[in-house]
């Protein structure tokens, strides 16, 4: 079943009189349990296409459906509340909240849905981070931690809340290549064993092998064929 | 130069805001300083511009002219005191007196004219040198106070008019007009008032001291205290020191002005320490292509100057267009205290900004290319 | 909603805090002094009038509504019975003088009231004896007890002290409540010159109701001037531009405070973006996270406020007991509340940051 369903998905910026293109037409599906590398240099559109299918932007035009939900028309306010329930996010180096332990940040997703950092949700955080390897640094503050350390807790913030579809935004780029080959380890791991579906933007081709699909985007376009067989 | 001016104009809500913060509070300085000054002079101004070294109080008077009375025993008893040139007699009272038409509230002072206790600050006209006559304050000249304006005493033993010869700077006592003359027409004036008789004798309030030249006035004081009985010998300025209130209006205003004093500094010294803070990846990446530490601090100081200077200005503007407001206090707009003030908060915020300098050297241009600079 | 994350940090990371407490604790010190001194000024100069229980006051119409100056003859007396509406007159009388007191080498500051009304608080003028009279609180600092006979002026006028009274100081000296007759002897003794005779006052304190005012002044063909209560309050010597004084200096105080709150916030906001951009991204409105700026300028302002109060009133404590400082309840509660607005209003600066913050911009940004 489809999770996420891009369909001729456009999005236009103008400066000034100039009109640029960033993502031309793309049309991508993701299944349930299915990982998708999203390849390009920078300014390729991988980034636009990151965040319309996060709901962080609007696209100019086409339709986007994550989770059954389809987004194309939420305003902001509607697009908050969906990122908070419906999708999971990690970025590349500014993460985690600098004041908080590794516990809390996880549980920072459960209070900003309203939630009241109870015994279940606690439960949950540490067993999410007994999971991603970090049972004895749940208490640490972001400081103490390690670099591939950091990007694991912020996976399990990604996953708290059981979203339908993560995004990831070059996970390993700040980390060497063992750690990251680590993290994409575990990256793949937790994704199948949720069946959750995930798109990761690299440009790091030594990561694309934990992917079951790459797709390749060039000035806007998408150029392998996105629709599975 | 280049550096810290375009920084401040790039962010100019951050720094147009200290610098209203800094203009207001030292507007609020200058303001309150003169505030006191006036506050002073206004209750005092009359006990320190006249001439004599010493005033010589009854000791039950507590240092206030008005509660004090000098007997004729004790009078000659002062004057024989080694070092006492002059001692002649200084009276002072207040009167309901008549000026521009409209009744009043006037102090007048008599002293022996020629002698000590002679308003040392005649803006125009001249002292009086019969009697009749009088120096009045100059805050006070257009209210029927100006040279050649007649005030009428007023009295069940009639009436008692002064002539006003001259004017002088900051005469004034206990916040009201106040004229000097000579002790035989402020006797006269105390017989209307009282309903006296012609002749009858007044007592002085004080006697006001020339010492002998070369004597040293404190010196005076405690030779005189030491030989006669029943007064309290002051110094001038310690005549106006101890007067009733001056002292505890001075703690007042002293407790309040050193707050501001320190939270001017604290404003600034806090603002360019997170501002350089906040910039400190910018630092490093201006230090790794060639920028000497010097000049990234010295770009900083610069920025403090400037802000300061804004603010004294805005401070200066605000604090003329206040002092419009009160200037039935005397307070006058004068240039000095405002760039002394000025200066004192300068040096203090530069010495807060020390903090964010020693942060600006501390900065390695290595870091640019680890990152380590970039994050906070 | 819950605003765990902006409390959180406060207390991880006070010292990130610390400077900007510190300014603003200053700040509330200063403004708490300031308020105490206006206070201590104008309770210590008008006790004694805001204390009449009374509508309006009379003064003759040549004394400038000053008490001093003010002499009401018992034609005139008699002219304002008459008026409709009159329910009650008395007569006033007020001399500042120094006294002493047994046993204190230093004399004491007294101003001495005759009265026919009482003021509140001050008991029925019937029950003092000639050469009795019931004296204001403050003078016990000045050594002054019940019993004590005091020698008043130069004269040594003896009144003695059979009770205390509270704030009814009058031109910063402490108030005793004596009988007319006693008040005229201290008076004709102590200023000769200003002497009374037997039916005459300085002023009269009237009960009633209707526009007492007017019909007085009227009735009286002009020879008196009639002020209500507060209006003979503000025509004290000074009080009024005291007030306006202080107020001015207060209100620029406060405009600093919203500057610095407002440059404070708006700096750390700045430092945030960031961070604000991941949490929009995961899911944060807008309106939680400013609601996190606020919240955070309300507990560093309260912080700052209880520290500024100590010191204020440690302060206070240490001054010499001639400072005029009087740090009442009502005066913490403005400053606070000021302060709250201020730093509310100040922290509102940063809201267009906030609103502004792209969450999108959390993607493809390395730092």
């Amino acid at each position: 079943m489809t999770v996420l369903d891009m369909r001729d998905v456009r999005k236009v910026y103008r400066s000034g009189d100039a009109e640029v293109v960033a993502l031309d037409h793309a049309t991508l599906a993701v299944d349930h349990g299915e990982i998708v590398a999203l390849l390009g240099p920078s300014g390729s559109g991988k980034t636009t296409l990151l965040s319309i299918a996060g709901g962080l932007l609007a696209p100019t035009e086409g339709s986007v459906v994550v989770d059954g939900e389809d987004i194309t028309g939420h305003d902001a306010r509607r697009l908050t509340a969906f990122r908070r329930e419906h999708v999971g996010f990690v970025f590349q180096s500014v993460n985690l909240v600098p004041f908080l332990t590794a516990e809390e940040n996880l549980l920072v997703v459960d209070e900003l849905g309203g939630g009241k950092g109870g015994r279940a949700a606690r439960e949950r955080a540490r067993a999410l981070l007994d999971e991603l390897g970090l049972a004895a640094r749940g208490s640490n503050m972001p400081s103490q931690l390690s670099g591939g350390e950091r990007q694991r807790v912020a996976i399990g913030r990604a996953l708290f809340n059981n979203p339908g579809l993560v995004l990831f935004d070059e996970p390993t780029s700040a980390l060497d290549t063992q750690l990251g080959e680590q993290v994409m380890e575990l990256i793949r791991r937790e994704m199948k064993a949720r069946d959750t579906a995930a798109v990761i933007v690299t440009h790091d081709t030594r990561m694309t092998h934990y992917a079951d699909r790459v797709v390749r985007i060039v000035d806007g376009r998408l150029t392998a064929d996105p629709v599975p067989a | 130069m280049f550096l810290a001016w375009h920084e401040m104009r790039r962010s100019k809500l951050r720094f147009g805001l200290l610098t209203g913060a800094v203009g207001l509070l030292v507007f609020l300085i200058l303001f309150q300083q003169a505030l006191l000054g006036g506050l002073i002079t206004q209750f005092i101004g009359a006990v320190r511009n006249q001439s004599a070294d010493v005033l010589v109080f009854n000791d039950q008077a507590r240092k206030n002219i008005e509660g004090s009375i000098i007997l004729p025993e004790q009078a000659a008893a002062v004057a024989a005191v080694e070092g006492v040139a002059v001692a002649s007699p200084l009276g002072e009272s207040t009167f309901t007196v008549q000026a521009d038409g409209s009744e009043t509230d006037a102090v007048v002072f008599g002293y022996v004219l020629g002698g000590p206790g002679a308003p040392t600050t005649l803006s125009a006209g001249r002292l009086p040198t019969a009697d009749g006559e009088a120096v009045a304050s100059e805050k006070d000249e257009a209210d029927g106070f100006g040279i050649g304006d007649t005030v009428t005493v007023l009295g069940p033993g009639g009436t008692l008019d002064l002539t006003v010869v001259g004017v002088a700077r900051d005469l004034n006592y206990s916040v009201s007009p106040t004229m000097f003359t000579s002790f035989d027409t402020f006797a006269a004036a105390k017989r209307v008032r009282n309903g006296l008789a012609e002749g009858t004798a007044v007592l002085p309030s004080v006697l006001a001291v020339q010492v002998a030249d070369g004597a040293d006035a404190e010196a005076v004081v405690e030779r005189i205290a030491a030989a006669v009985g029943g007064v309290e010998p002051l110094t001038r300025q310690q005549a106006v020191d101890g007067s009733p209130g001056v002292s505890s209006v001075r703690t007042s205003f002293g407790v309040i002005l050193g707050l501001f004093y320190l939270v001017v500094p604290l404003v600034t010294g806090l603002f360019f320490l997170i501002v350089t803070f906040q910039k400190a990846s910018a630092l490093t990446l201006l230090r790794a292509i060639g920028a000497r530490a010097r000049t990234l601090v010295v770009a900083l100081l610069v920025q403090v100057v400037l802000v300061m200077a804004l603010g004294s200005l805005v401070a200066f503007g605000l604090y003329a267009g206040a002092l419009q407001g009160v200037k039935n206090l005397g307070v006058r707009v004068e240039v000095m205290p405002v760039v002394v003030t000025s200066l004192v908060v300068l040096a203090l915020a530069l010495v807060t900004s020390l903090v964010a300098v020693r942060r600006v050297l501390r900065i390695d241009p290595l870091d640019a290319t680890t990152g380590a600079g970039v994050h906070l | 909603m819950s605003l765990k994350l902006p409390l959180r940090e406060l207390r991880r990371r006070p010292t990130r805090f610390l400077v900007a407490t510190v300014v603003l604790a200053f700040l509330s010190t200063l403004l708490l002094f300031l308020g105490g001194l206006l206070d201590g000024l104008y309770l210590g100069s008008t006790g004694a009038i805001r204390a009449q229980d009374a509508d309006v006051i009379v003064y003759s119409s040549t004394a400038r509504d000053s008490f001093l100056r003010s002499r009401i003859t018992a034609d005139v007396r008699s002219e304002v019975d008459a008026v409709d509406g009159v329910d009650a007159v008395g007569g006033l009388g007020f001399v500042l003088l120094g006294a002493d007191v047994p046993g204190e080498a230093d004399p004491a500051d007294v101003a001495i009231a005759g009265y026919e009304l009482a003021p509140k608080g001050v008991p029925e003028v019937s029950s003092l004896y000639d050469g009795q009279g019931v004296a204001d609180r403050r003078l016990e600092d000045q050594g002054v007890g019940v019993g004590d006979t005091l020698l008043i002026g130069p004269a040594k006028t003896e009144v003695t002290v059979v009770g205390w009274v509270e704030d009814t100081a009058y031109l910063q000296q402490g108030t005793i409540w004596v009988n007319l007759a006693t008040w005229r002897q201290v008076q004709n003794a102590n200023r000769p010159d200003a002497a009374v005779a037997d039916d005459v006052v300085q002023a009269l304190v009237v009960r009633g109701s209707g526009d007492l005012a007017a019909a007085i002044d009227t009735a009286t063909g002009g020879a008196t001037s009639t002020l209500t209560v507060e209006e003979a309050v503000l025509a004290l010597p000074g009080v009024e531009q005291q007030n306006s004084t202080f107020n001015q200096i207060i209100y620029s105080t406060l405009v600093v405070v919203l500057a610095v709150v407002g440059l404070f916030f708006s700096l750390l906001t700045l430092e945030r973006l960031g961070l604000y951009g991941v949490l929009k991204a995961v899911g944060a409105s807008s309106g939680r996270l400013f609601a996190g700026v606020v919240l955070q300028a309300v507990v560093v302002t309260i912080v700052a406020f209880v520290a500024g109060s100590a010191l204020a009133m440690a302060a206070a404590a240490a001054l010499p007991s001639g400072v005029p400082l009087q740090l009442e309840p009502s005066r913490f509660v403005f400053t606070f509340t000021a302060l709250l607005v201020a730093s509310v209003l100040g922290s509102a600066i940063s809201l267009r940051k906030v609103l502004h913050v792209d969450p999108a911009a959390a993607i493809g940004t390395s730092s």
